[in-house]
């Protein structure tokens, strides 16, 4: 299907404004959001856990932000608003007080408040399986001012901690669930949240139900439906016609060869949600043929962007100049993506001693979207006289052979974080043992910069620090940016009041069905 | 037997790339969390040691928990049995009647335009792809007709004619590619049989052809039949795999794929064995069937 960008900017912006004047309740158009009715989800894969401390996976988060609620919540600017947490101060760079919402309570009855907080941190710091170490190793103790206050205190100075708490890392959930239940929490979470809708049951690959929250201390709008139920269903195709028949309500996820069809149809509706996501792939400076310079930036100048984002992502999504998204505040869009140039990539082959080219392999996922970019990849750098085998994994495999940095260039596909510092810190500073800095890059300049854009906290300067860091991301290349993927849902035409918000979540607070 | 396929699982699951703790902590880069896991989940053990700790709490019949969601295996297991079960009772069922009077005619009217069409219908059934059946059903009877769901599983035994609908065009996807094997077979074996020196005997004596059909050539007819749907029956329970994507039924091959691509050891290791067994036992009544139709073969 050859959608030329035009004709897909036009389309979307058609259907965009048909969504804004028919379909969704806006300041203009006043629709009263009715009760009731269940909102069937269909989902690509199972959830992994109820646990969001424990959370690895992008699936459990789309279910959390139903149940639970983080201190802070993000806008569809990416803004960061009140969540649980009323107001917030910084006395100074090293630590942040926040005032808790009076009035909460978990769905078991029990009261959120100051305690709660600090026992939600000290686990994500302390429990042996939990993620979000990472995420809150900055913070280095949590202190109970009053009940409705809590201390942070800081390692260093961190800008990017706030936007980390709009997710996973600030949610919280009832202690007294924590400690009755235990491991148990990863597949019951009755009364373990706060948010507008609490956990009813989960039989795992078949289906999940929540249900509406009626004491959820926010009175203004929703919770509207009476249920939520959320199904995984793996195949793509399947889980389009359930929506185009009626047997589901919502797809979280429509593949860009899909996406025309969805939106020629009457029955549907979807939402182009521009993520946060970026798609690249690593290449490994330990190791030739990617340890010298000139060859990477070959491979750069020989690869095609805007071919790759047209042909096989139909144009779901942008051409990507570095890390950070077209929907961040950070993005710099003065620093073009790098053209093709094959002049330049020949010169840079000679420059790398090797002008007759040279051979390497490409690991990547094992599945039809990557399969088919890897071959047009494959194509465009024969025609620079460069030779790439394609080696097809699975998903552990993968982060297996990132890990252990066993690759020349690998698949590195990142959901992305509201602060571009999610999307940038831990992969490119020199970090010793494993880390997600697969490249092995160690660079003084980098690392100086990266460092900065945590402990500056005007977002102007901020700003300049991230461009300049795109442009040093751009000649030492140790990832090569393909794509900022778009998300499109869909939904079906009873669905009304959905706001999206780039991170992708789909939150159902507002949401009605007519 | 089954201690080489479960050694010989255990080798191949540990040597492939990638493990549990990576799997489950993917979106994390914190190696001294990912190191204390391993430990505790005891990986860091040499193979022999693990297998070995294995099977010695097989043999006190322990079979281990999920490393996923710490859940004893056999519980994961038995949940995901029922349908599975539905699915290949009701998948065999629809295999037998659809090929037993397809074989049966063609055999019959040997060489006649309804033996084209029998042997046709097999070849279909043989060549196409399982998936491919299952969306072309899907398009047909669940979006355009909708007369049937499209995906999702309702269990018959609690639903009963709801739970039958939903696993009505999974049963027909993987019954129509055991149909094929199975009316081919049949269809070889009664042309053999009605060749038979009896056959023309008993026509001799007057009986009629339905008396001669059913009385003597189905009966010897049937062994090498007994013996397809004896193996069938074997690998439908945990291989009904891809019908099970398709549908998003809730069975024991997705469970075990999923539990493969996440490395989940114990899981799979369970339930590979438990096939393994089942397939086993399979056979041995397979073994006693053929002991009844032809009393030449009882076991003594």
């Amino acid at each position: 299907m050859d959608v030329s960008r035009r004709q897909f900017v036009t389309s979307s912006v058609t259907a965009a404004a048909a969504v804004a004047a028919g379909a969704w309740p806006s300041a203009a158009v006043a629709q009263t959001p009715k009760k009731g009715g269940t909102l069937r989800v269909g989902f690509y894969i199972e959830a992994a856990t109820m646990d969001p401390h424990l959370s690895g996976s992008k699936v459990d988060r789309q279910i959390y932000h139903n149940i639970y609620e983080p201190l802070v919540v993000l806008d569809t600017k990416l803004g960061i608003k009140p969540g649980l947490a009323e107001s917030w101060a910084q006395p100074d760079a090293k630590t942040l007080v926040f005032k808790l919402r009076r009035g909460v309570k978990f769905h078991d009855g029990t009261d959120f408040n100051a305690e709660a907080a600090k026992f939600n941190f000290d686990r994500m710091k302390t429990e042996p399986k939990s993620i979000r170490k990472g995420e809150v190793a900055n913070i280095d103790s949590v202190e109970v001012v009053d009940p409705q206050t809590i201390k942070v205190n800081l390692k260093k100075p961190d800008a990017s901690l706030l936007a980390t708490l709009t997710d996973r890392a600030g949610m919280m959930v009832s202690p007294k669930v924590v400690q009755e239940r235990g491991v148990e929490l990863g597949r019951n979470a009755k009364g373990a949240g706060t948010g507008p809708f609490e956990f009813v049951e989960w039989i795992k690959d078949d289906h999940l139900v929540i249900k509406r929250n009626d004491n959820y201390w926010n009175k203004q709008g929703g919770p509207y439906l009476d249920r939520v139920r959320y199904r995984p269903i793996p195949d793509d195709t399947v889980k389009l016609q359930s929506l185009q028949s009626g047997e589901i309500d919502v797809i979280d996820y429509v593949q860009p060869r899909d996406v025309a069809a969805v939106k020629a149809d009457q029955n549907a509706v979807v939402v182009d949600v521009p993520s946060l996501a970026d798609f690249a792939y690593q290449l490994n400076f330990g190791r030739p043929p990617f340890n010298v310079k000139a060859l990477r930036q070959a491979v750069a100048y020989a690869v095609d962007l805007e071919q790759i984002v047209k042909g096989v992502w139909l144009n779901v999504g942008y051409p990507a100049n570095g890390p950070i998204p077209p929907t961040s505040w950070a993005y710099d869009k003065s620093i073009p993506f790098i053209k093709r140039d094959p002049a330049k990539a020949k010169a840079k082959l000679a420059e790398g001693g090797k002008p007759g080219g040279f051979e390497f392999t490409m690991t990547t996922n094992n599945i039809p979207i990557s399969v088919q970019e890897a071959e047009v990849i494959q194509a465009q750098l024969r025609e620079a006289g460069i030779t790439m085998k394609i080696k097809l994994v699975d998903a552990s495999t993968l982060i297996s052979d990132g890990n252990a940095k066993n690759f020349d260039m690998i698949s590195f596909q990142w959901s992305g974080r509201p602060d571009p510092d999610g999307n940038i810190y831990q992969f490119f500073h020199t970090t010793p043992g494993t880390s997600f800095n697969w490249s092995g890059i160690s660079n003084e300049k980098l690392d100086t910069l990266l460092d900065r854009s945590r402990e500056v906290s005007s977002q102007a300067e901020r700003k300049k620090i991230f461009s300049d860091i795109t442009r040093i991301l751009q000649d030492e290349l140790p990832m090569l940016f393909i794509i900022h993927p778009i998300e499109p849902k869909a939904f079906s035409q009873r669905v009304q009041g959905y706001e999206p918000i780039p991170d992708g979540m789909m939150r159902f607070k507002d949401v009605w069905l007519k | 037997m089954l201690v080489l396929v479960t050694a010989g699982v255990f080798v191949l699951l540990h040597l492939t790339p990638g493990d549990p703790v990576d799997a489950m902590m993917a979106e994390s880069a914190d190696a001294t969390a990912k190191e204390s896991l391993r430990r505790e989940l005891g990986l860091d053990r040499p193979l022999a040691v693990q297998y070995v700790a294995w099977m010695g709490r097989l043999l006190r019949g322990d079979l281990g928990r999920s490393i996923r969601n710490g859940e004893p295996v056999l519980e994961n297991v038995s949940r995901r049995l029922r349908p599975s079960l539905e699915l290949a009772t009701l998948a065999m069922t629809t295999a037998l009647v659809v090929a037993f009077p397809i074989a049966i005619a063609s055999a019959v009217r040997h060489n006649t335009g309804v033996d084209r069409a029998g042997t046709t219908f097999a070849l279909f059934g043989l060549c196409m792809p399982n998936f491919l059946l299952a969306l072309l059903l899907i398009f047909v009877f669940g979006v355009t007709l909708r007369w049937l769901p499209i995906s999702g599983y309702l269990d018959p035994l609690e639903e009963g004619w709801l739970g039958l609908r939903s696993l009505v065009l999974p049963a027909v996807t993987l019954g129509l590619a055991l149909a094929a094997v199975i009316t081919r077979t049949l269809r070889s074996s009664l042309l053999e049989a009605l060749g038979e020196d009896y056959v023309r005997t008993a026509r001799a004596k007057g009986l009629s052809e339905s008396v001669v059909i059913r009385g003597h050539v189905l009966k010897n007819a049937l062994i090498p039949v007994v013996t397809v749907v004896g193996l069938q029956l074997g690998t439908l329970i945990g291989g009904a795999v891809i019908t099970e994507y398709v549908f998003a039924l809730p069975g024991v091959g997705r469970l075990v794929v999923d539990a493969v691509f996440a490395r989940d050891y114990p899981l799979v290791q369970g339930v590979i064995l438990l096939i393994a067994l089942g397939f086993i036992v399979t056979n041995l009544a397979v073994d006693l069937l053929y002991g009844w139709i032809d009393p030449r073969i009882r076991i003594r």
